[in-house]
């Protein structure tokens, strides 16, 4: 029994003085993304890295399994709050899932920022959470672009059927991009109707069933509104396997990398770029000037593009360059 | 005097008929060999005695009294015990707990109705003892015991319940040749203890060995009743056989 | 490691085995495991070694916790639950309802999301029992009903706003320990009794290892899954329950997948897939190994895409290291 004692007692010892042993470590922001699965999120990433580089300040950069894991990532979020960070940047999975440890972050004195507006300004109020900002592009807009390329292709007085395909259920994202698109439409061209909106989860294989089944439904669908590229890049193979290539306008939002690529070959019709690269290095940057303590805007809007293969073969346009 | 008597059992399960008319008597204390060819009925007729099924016809009366609308589980506390070919032991717990499987003493620990563990030991224990079984543990899973061991489980939990008469199939079936011998002395315990065994096995030596009569059952019908000490193999493989090459099945079961 | 010989005595470390078995119903092996994973942990991070950071692990383990409680009752009998994440996440939704819509008090919103999961779980048990049907098929069919069911009650959104009192569930303390850890620690030592120690727990045990013995032995089998099969949706409620008022929402999503992350916890605790052995501590212990790996992992910043492959590794191990074990018991 006193073997086990000794033993015991040094393991624990060792522990207690590794533990003792924590470095002073200089002042490091948190940054907490969705999923790096996305391309938006890798130039995200991109965007941060350079914002840190410029603003020479110390980061670490985590990310979940999924864009549906939403307790997985408020646990990360609780464990990146260990390291003590200054601020904590966040790009939550909904509106909801990561208010303990925002709140958390807040009584520690921690600034928090709300990455790409996932946030949901009534709850945050009710939350009684004072973010020192959001930073993203205003989705809202971003889906009216998409329905002002549409009708611009199609005419003011067109008719026909539209399919909107939403993004994850709950996220306040997907329904300003929806919501936008759809307001717009009706004011731009009544004479198309949206003849279903469905939720795509963000994922392109449900988004493609959908569009099959709508195809059936409506063989004369004329446009597709997609709430992120990943799912309008799904739609594009239904319906070029229902041999519609040329017949629909597929819209995606985002402009990610793979979007780019689905554009020039001439499958993806548009897509709203977001400029995540911006968005990244711009956040990065705000922070460092609020940790300082200078004022920064509440609300940092960051424009959208609405890219096309023209856009793109003139290559004139000053945003293309944050297209990455 | 007559413990168990079966009197004219006839069964049918649709248009197949599988007895049609058995009598059999097992006196109290008598070892009884039950065999018989593959389909002669043999396991039909002991899920009748057990009340697994009906019969269709015919009488059965335990100790004078009828039981034909007993449930297995009345025929049970009456003393009618039956253990299966695959013992039906629980094998990743140990030999008190499947000894006392589903009717568990129980203490009350403040308010909860907690197993009595210490209990189920000791009672377990002297069970074991009472039949002279020699087992590794009494605390290990069942399922590491050899074959002959866990039938040795199987048997004291048999005798938990007080048995007047205990059917077993098969037990030597899967066993090791050094285990069949203690099973074989289990079996003798049983009787010298004034209970009634039903000796149900495909294994003629087995049941030459330690039984007092042998009912051979044939095509549903009980078609010979021997007394063990006055009968030969030869006699036992003609009555399962019934004609046909009686020599030369004789010869391959006395080998076996 | 030589086979152990029956006529030898056993060395101490089986000695040790044999009476952690008895005594407590873990397998030593599983707590060597998770001290040996808190060590290397303590030794790669600074940050893991500390009150707060432990209180996040156990805080990140209620949920799971609770529902591979459940899944431990559900596999030791032989039974298997694949609709634990979707009807945590349904009852998680009917409680928010009842709260925010219904404006119900919080005591009939607890009992009804606890309900809730109680009621998808009698359904379950009874399809199960009484219609025949498999339970793997029965709960699929439940994973995708009761998670229907969630997005349409919801209509797709989270319902925000739960009261004060509800919230104290979720983000309350009580000397210094959040709510969830205490509400899973409680139910879990509960638990642990019933299925250890009570005649409910032996049954269910002796049902999942031999069902025809359990029958014979008087057990009324099938009314007694239909419990264990309650008593799980029941459990996968209370899940439900602990995470919305975490969040302050009924969250439709809330739960996608946990029912494999339950059974892996039971499994690496202990738990036998096919049945007939299981230990609600045993269990605890591979949900902590599960939560100590994964928020030292995080800690480290390791890409989570590993940490699943970590865990998948761990599972298959700790199911090789039992199979090791059992066979060389079966050498005595």
């Amino acid at each position: 029994m006193s073997k086990t004692l000794k033993y015991s007692t040094a393991g624990l010892a060792t522990m207690a003085a590794v533990a003792m042993s924590v470095p002073a470590h200089a002042e490091e922001y948190a940054i907490l993304m969705k999923t790096l699965a996305n391309p938006f999120w890798g130039a995200m990433g991109k965007g941060v890295e350079e914002g840190a580089r410029n603003a020479g300040v110390e980061y670490y950069l985590q990310a979940v399994e999924s864009d549906q894991a939403a307790e997985s990532q408020l646990n990360v979020c609780n464990t990146m709050l260990e390291r003590k960070p200054v601020a904590m940047i966040t790009a939550a999975i909904n509106s909801t899932n990561l208010l303990p440890c925002l709140k958390k972050a807040q009584s520690q004195g921690i600034k928090v920022v709300d990455l790409d507006g996932n946030l949901d300004p009534d709850i945050l109020a009710a939350e009684k959470i004072d973010i020192t900002f959001s930073i993203g592009s205003d989705n809202v807009k971003a889906g009216a672009q998409g329905a002002e390329y549409m009708v611009s292709q199609l005419g003011a007085d067109a008719q026909g059927a539209v399919l909107v395909i939403e993004g994850l259920s709950g996220n306040i994202t997907g329904q300003k991009r929806a919501n936008g698109f759809a307001e717009a439409l009706k004011e731009l061209a009544p004479g198309l109707e949206i003849v279903a909106s469905l939720p795509g989860d963000w994922d392109r294989g449900k988004a493609a069933n959908i569009t099959n089944d709508i195809l059936t439904r409506n063989p004369d669908l004329k446009g597709i509104f997609a709430a992120n590229d990943g799912m309008a890049l799904g739609a594009v193979e239904s319906v070029f396997a229902a041999g519609k290539g040329d017949d629909v306008i597929i819209i995606g939002v985002d402009g990610n990398s793979d979007a780019v690529k689905s554009i020039k070959s001439g499958r993806l019709t548009a897509s709203v770029a977001q400029l995540p690269y911006l968005v990244g290095k711009q956040a990065l940057e705000n922070v460092k000037m609020a940790v300082a303590g200078n004022d920064v805007e509440k609300q940092v809007i960051v424009p959208t593009l609405v890219l096309t293969q023209d856009v793109m073969e003139a290559g004139t346009e000053p945003m293309l360059e944050f297209v990455k | 005097m007559s413990l168990l008597r079966l009197t004219g059992i006839r069964k049918s399960f649709g248009a197949v008929s599988v007895l049609h008319g058995v009598d059999l008597n097992i006196d109290a204390g008598e070892v009884v060999g039950l065999i018989g060819d593959n389909g002669a009925g043999k396991s039909t007729l002991m899920k009748i005695v057990t009340g697994i099924y009906q019969t269709d016809e015919g009488s059965i009366t335990l100790e004078g009294k009828s039981v034909l609308d007993l449930t297995p589980g009345e025929r049970r506390s009456r003393g009618v015990e039956m253990i299966y070919q695959d013992l039906a032991l629980a094998k990743q717990q140990d030999v008190a707990s499947n000894i006392f499987l589903g009717r568990e003493p129980v203490k009350n620990v403040l308010g909860v109705k907690i197993v009595d563990r210490a209990r189920m030991k000791q009672e377990a224990q002297v069970m074991i003892d009472r039949l002279g079984a020699k087992l590794p543990s009494i605390t290990r899973p069942v399922g590491s015991f050899s074959g002959g061991q866990q039938q040795s489980v199987a048997i004291a939990r048999a005798l938990t319940f007080d048995p007047k008469i205990v059917i077993m199939d098969e037990p030597t079936a899967a066993l090791a040749v050094r285990e069949v011998q203690s099973v074989l002395d289990l079996i003798k315990q049983l009787k010298s203890q004034g209970i009634s065994v039903i000796l149900i096995s495909h294994r003629l030596n087995d049941v030459l060995a330690v039984t007092d009569r042998i009912v051979v059952l044939r095509q549903g019908t009980a078609a010979a009743n021997l007394v063990t000490s006055q009968t030969t193999m030869s006699e036992i493989v003609s009555a399962i056989v019934g004609g046909g090459d009686v020599e030369k099945a004789a010869a391959h079961e006395s080998r076996g | 490691m030589t086979p152990i010989d029956a006529k030898s005595a056993p060395g101490p470390w089986s000695r040790m085995q044999e009476k952690s078995i008895e005594q407590l119903h873990i397998r030593l092996e599983s707590i060597v495991v998770l001290l040996g994973l808190i060590t290397l942990m303590t030794i790669l991070s600074p940050y893991f070694f500390s009150i707060s950071n432990f209180m996040n692990i156990l805080l990140a383990t209620s949920t799971i916790g609770v529902l591979a409680i459940a899944a431990t009752f559900v596999l030791s009998s032989g039974g298997l639950d694949l609709s634990l994440g979707s009807v945590m996440g349904l009852s998680g939704v009917v409680g928010a309802a009842f709260a925010v819509n219904l404006g119900m008090p919080t005591p009939v919103a607890v009992i009804a999301t606890v309900g809730a999961g109680a009621l998808a779980g009698l359904v379950n048990g009874f399809v199960i029992t009484r219609g025949f049907v498999p339970a793997f098929i029965v709960t699929l069919g439940m994973l995708g009903i009761a998670r229907g069911l969630a997005l349409v009650i919801s209509d797709g959104r989270v319902i925000y706003g739960l009261p004060e009192w509800m919230l104290f569930i979720g983000q309350g303390r009580l000397f210094g320990i959040p709510m969830p850890v205490i509400i899973f620690i409680v139910v879990a030592l509960i638990m642990h009794i019933v299925l250890a120690y009570t005649r409910y727990g032996r049954h269910t045990l002796s049902i999942g290892d031999n069902e025809n013995a359990a029958r014979t032995a008087g057990i009324n089998v099938e009314f007694h899954r239909l419990t264990l099969y309650t008593l799980s949706g029941g459990l996968a409620g209370l899940a439900g329950l602990l995470f919305a008022t975490r969040i302050n929402s009924g969250d439709p999503t809330a739960g996608i997948t946990y029912e494999l992350t339950a059974i892996t916890a039971a499994i690496i605790g202990g738990t036998n897939l096919f049945g007939g052995r299981g230990s609600i501590l045993g269990t605890m212990i591979g949900a902590l190994i599960m939560g100590v790996l994964q928020n030292g992992l995080n800690l480290l910043a390791v890409q989570s895409y590993y940490q699943q492959m970590a865990i998948g590794g761990v599972l298959v191990l700790a199911v090789f290291i039992d199979q090791y074990q059992q066979r060389q018991e079966t050498k005595v």
